[in-house]
């Protein structure tokens, strides 16, 4: 394989994610034509089959339907050349042909394994699909291995990536990515509305959002981005005016107590508790105001919380953690241990729990497998330690 | 038997101890005072306390007798020239850059030992970068600072503490200064006194002064599991848990005696003979002797050629090597990074020559 073609994928790739404007990001088959001006002739002087240089030309030409005719040729005749997939495959995105283009990116992905751009294509293609999963996947594996390398191209995946999150309902993960956006202070309408969605857990795009929605999430998603921009005053004036505004929307003051969380404990669990009087049966705002009373050394105060949380979704690995923690702490060793092993089941690298663990096998005598444990927890804490700084 | 005091006797007696408290709150001898009111009852327990460095865990200059040793304490860190100098009971930390001088009044010394300074810079509170350490009677970088590079004067004067972190420092170093989360210096009193560990030991006194005392005991921490009392102490000296999250390894973390100690292969969170006060009383002052820690680890383990003790874990060996010293080779000393400080490494174990420092 020509090893120079390996830059011109990533430098076409690179100009292509260039072309996309921030308010496109959605909609980048709209920039075919400069993704295929960004690429003119550059493969020509490598390949000397006829085909190849004809497709070239075609493409050169703007010819979009010849060019991929022509490069599916290439392909059926010589399977093995990752130029000719690139090609199709970029090109096929680019005609809103997302099926095919996953496709061919991904014969191109099978010859170049480590080609992060054309992850993040395919990715790019499966969100389309509407192949969540793997289109996050392939996004954060492609980010990984530099496709993010220069800031607009970080801005399109990073926003994908964090839509992505949100749409597979990994919201704290998705607040997380947007964090980006803020620090960095990119914003349009568009990113507000995705923020809001991500606060206030709703698992959707922003193009499946109800026009009559729209204010309210856009109203959470510029709270949210003036807290995470570091404005903590513009942020409690901005949900101060949403609460007003929006009384009974669920999350709202979830979201406000996640982001207070880290710098103001106290006022993190006033907003939990508010969340609970909005909303009596919200999970997530039982586990974390059990979590916050845990984090303050009141595991008694935290018991019926978690046990609320506990009961309504027995599945939930931190409802299952936070009951587990509270019942640990409050004496009764033997069910917390019970509903931490639970945990287990579901999540075996859950560091918490396994330090919890430790904890209680240790105080019921289990020597043994208190140690086991705290290595285990080492050991994990180590790996996780090593996965954010390679 | 408790003798029940006429309740018109009741009123008067508890305003006069009120009082007694509240006027010695904020006094550099507070915590004396408030031993001194517990040793009524509980004479053994608050004699030495307030002398220890938990009970000098925080100190106010004019009673700091590192000032009074060292009125003048200087040294020179890369541009920056940093000065700690007393003049009667106050004491001034500057650093200059030779063109321009921050000094600030130190209100606050945390260590009985090696100290550092936290100090108010417009309204915001700082960790000095400058620490006294007595390994060289001197001044040098605050442990964990080293990393730091500052590039102006006012990042030379030290480490802005993070929102929460204030209500950390003062809430091991001091008492009363932290409620439900917050700093609270009007009601803070230097050092770890009875009222830290023992909550609602105050009130108790009050009560025990009207015969009421059997009823509003605080908890009785003797009683905590080898592994709750690790956690307890920990609140300070940090957990296992906490410094497993928190990710700090290394000879760095040899500090933190509750986390070291967890990592034994003979802790037992249920076997009191490994709990931290099996080994060190909090109310007196660290015991030097290698054979006073000695008996303590022949509680569970036999002497060489002998019979173990009664209930010895039945992974309790005799040490093949020696009869005495067990602390010297099994609980080693390890120097800080920076070579300043040095602590016993609490992590139990066989040390195999040229092996590592473990976790």
């Amino acid at each position: 394989m020509n090893l120079n073609f390996c830059h011109k994928v990533a430098a076409t790739f690179l100009f292509w994610l260039k072309s996309i404007r921030f308010f496109n990001w959605a909609a980048p088959a709209i920039f075919v034509l400069a993704v295929l001006h960004g690429a003119t002739g550059q493969v020509v002087a490598h390949d000397p089959t006829d085909l190849m240089t004809q497709a070239a030309a075609a493409r050169e030409q703007n010819d979009l339907p010849e060019a991929i005719t022509l490069y599916s040729q290439v392909v059926e005749r010589t399977p093995n050349s990752p130029d000719a997939w690139w090609f199709l495959g970029s090109l096929q995105y680019a005609t809103g042909a997302y099926v095919p283009a996953r496709d061919a990116l991904s014969h191109y992905v099978e010859l170049t394994p480590k080609a992060g751009p054309a992850l993040a294509l395919r990715g790019l293609c499966e969100f389309e699909t509407g192949q969540f999963p793997e289109a996050l996947q392939d996004i954060q594996r492609g980010i990984s291995m530099g496709a993010a390398n220069q800031p607009r191209n970080e801005q399109i995946l990073r926003y994908h990536e964090a839509l992505l999150l949100t749409r597979l309902g990994n919201y704290d993960q998705a607040l997380k990515a947007y964090g980006y956006f803020a620090k960095n202070g990119i914003r349009n309408p568009d990113l507000m509305v995705a923020i809001g969605l991500a606060g206030l857990h709703t698992p959707l795009l922003p193009r499946d959002v109800a026009s009559d929605q729209k204010d309210m999430l856009s109203a959470a998603g510029e709270a949210a981005f003036a807290f995470l921009s570091g404005d903590e005053t513009s942020a409690a004036q901005r949900f101060e005016d949403f609460f007003h505004r929006f009384p009974q929307a669920t999350y709202a003051h979830f979201l406000y107590g996640y982001l207070l969380f880290a710098t103001d404990p106290n006022g993190a669990l006033a907003q939990f508790k508010q969340e609970l009087t909005v909303s009596p049966s919200n999970v997530d705002a039982g586990v974390m105001t059990a979590w916050a009373l845990l984090v303050q050394n009141r595991p008694a105060d935290a018991l019926p919380y978690a046990q609320m949380a506990v009961a309504k979704e027995p599945g939930n690995p931190a409802a299952q953690l936070v009951a587990g923690r509270s019942l640990l702490e409050t004496g009764d060793v033997n069910d917390g241990i019970e509903h931490l092993e639970e945990l287990l089941k579901m999540d075996p690298k859950n560091l918490d729990a396994h330090i919890a663990l430790a904890g209680a096998y240790s105080k019921s005598g289990r020597k043994d497998d208190a140690h086991r444990e705290r290595m285990l927890s080492l050991q994990l804490s180590n790996e996780s330690a090593e996965t954010v700084n390679p | 038997m408790r003798v029940l005091k006429p309740s018109i006797l009741k009123l008067p007696l508890a305003l006069l101890v009120i009082l007694i408290v509240h006027t010695s709150a904020r006094s550099q001898s507070s915590h004396e005072n408030a031993a001194a009111s517990c040793a009524g009852c509980h004479a053994a327990q608050s004699q030495e306390q307030p002398h220890t460095p938990m009970g000098m865990g925080l100190q106010l200059p004019a009673a700091d007798p590192l000032f009074t040793a060292h009125p003048v304490l200087k040294i020179q860190k890369g541009p920056y020239t940093y000065t700690v100098e007393t003049k009667g009971s106050s004491s001034i930390y500057s650093v200059t850059d030779g063109t321009r001088t921050i000094s600030l009044p130190i209100h606050w010394s945390f260590g009985k030992g090696a100290q550092t300074w936290v100090l108010d810079m417009n309204g915001e509170l700082y960790e000095s970068m400058m620490s006294y350490y007595p390994s060289i009677d001197g001044l040098q970088v605050t442990t964990g600072d080293e990393v730091l590079d500052p590039k102006t004067l006012e990042e030379a004067v030290g480490r802005k503490l993070r929102k929460t972190e204030p209500a950390d420092c003062f809430g091991c170093h001091s008492t009363n200064g932290v409620a439900e989360g917050n700093l609270h210096l009007q009601t803070m009193e230097p050092g770890v006194t009875c009222e830290h560990c023992h909550t609602g030991s105050v009130a108790h006194m009050i009560a025990g002064l009207q015969g009421q005392g059997y009823e509003t005991a605080p908890p009785n921490l003797a009683k905590l599991t080898s592994e709750d009392m690790s956690n307890f102490c920990g609140r300070c000296h940090r957990t296992w848990a906490t410094v497993v999250r928190g990710g700090t390894r290394g000879p760095i973390d040899v500090r933190f005696q509750p986390y070291r100690l967890a990592n034994s292969k003979c802790f037992d969170g249920a076997d009191p003979r490994i709990s931290c006060v099996a080994c060190h009383d909090p109310h007196k002052s660290l015991a030097t002797s290698q054979s006073y820690y000695d008996t303590k680890c022949l509680a569970c383990h036999a002497l060489k050629n002998s019979a173990p003790p009664k209930d010895a874990p039945s992974d309790a060996k005799a040490c093949p090597v020696a009869t005495s010293n067990c602390a010297s080779c099994h609980m080693p000393e390890v120097k800080l990074p920076n070579g300043l400080m040095t602590f016993h490494d609490h992590e139990i174990r066989v040390v195999k020559p040229g092996s590592s420092y473990p976790n």
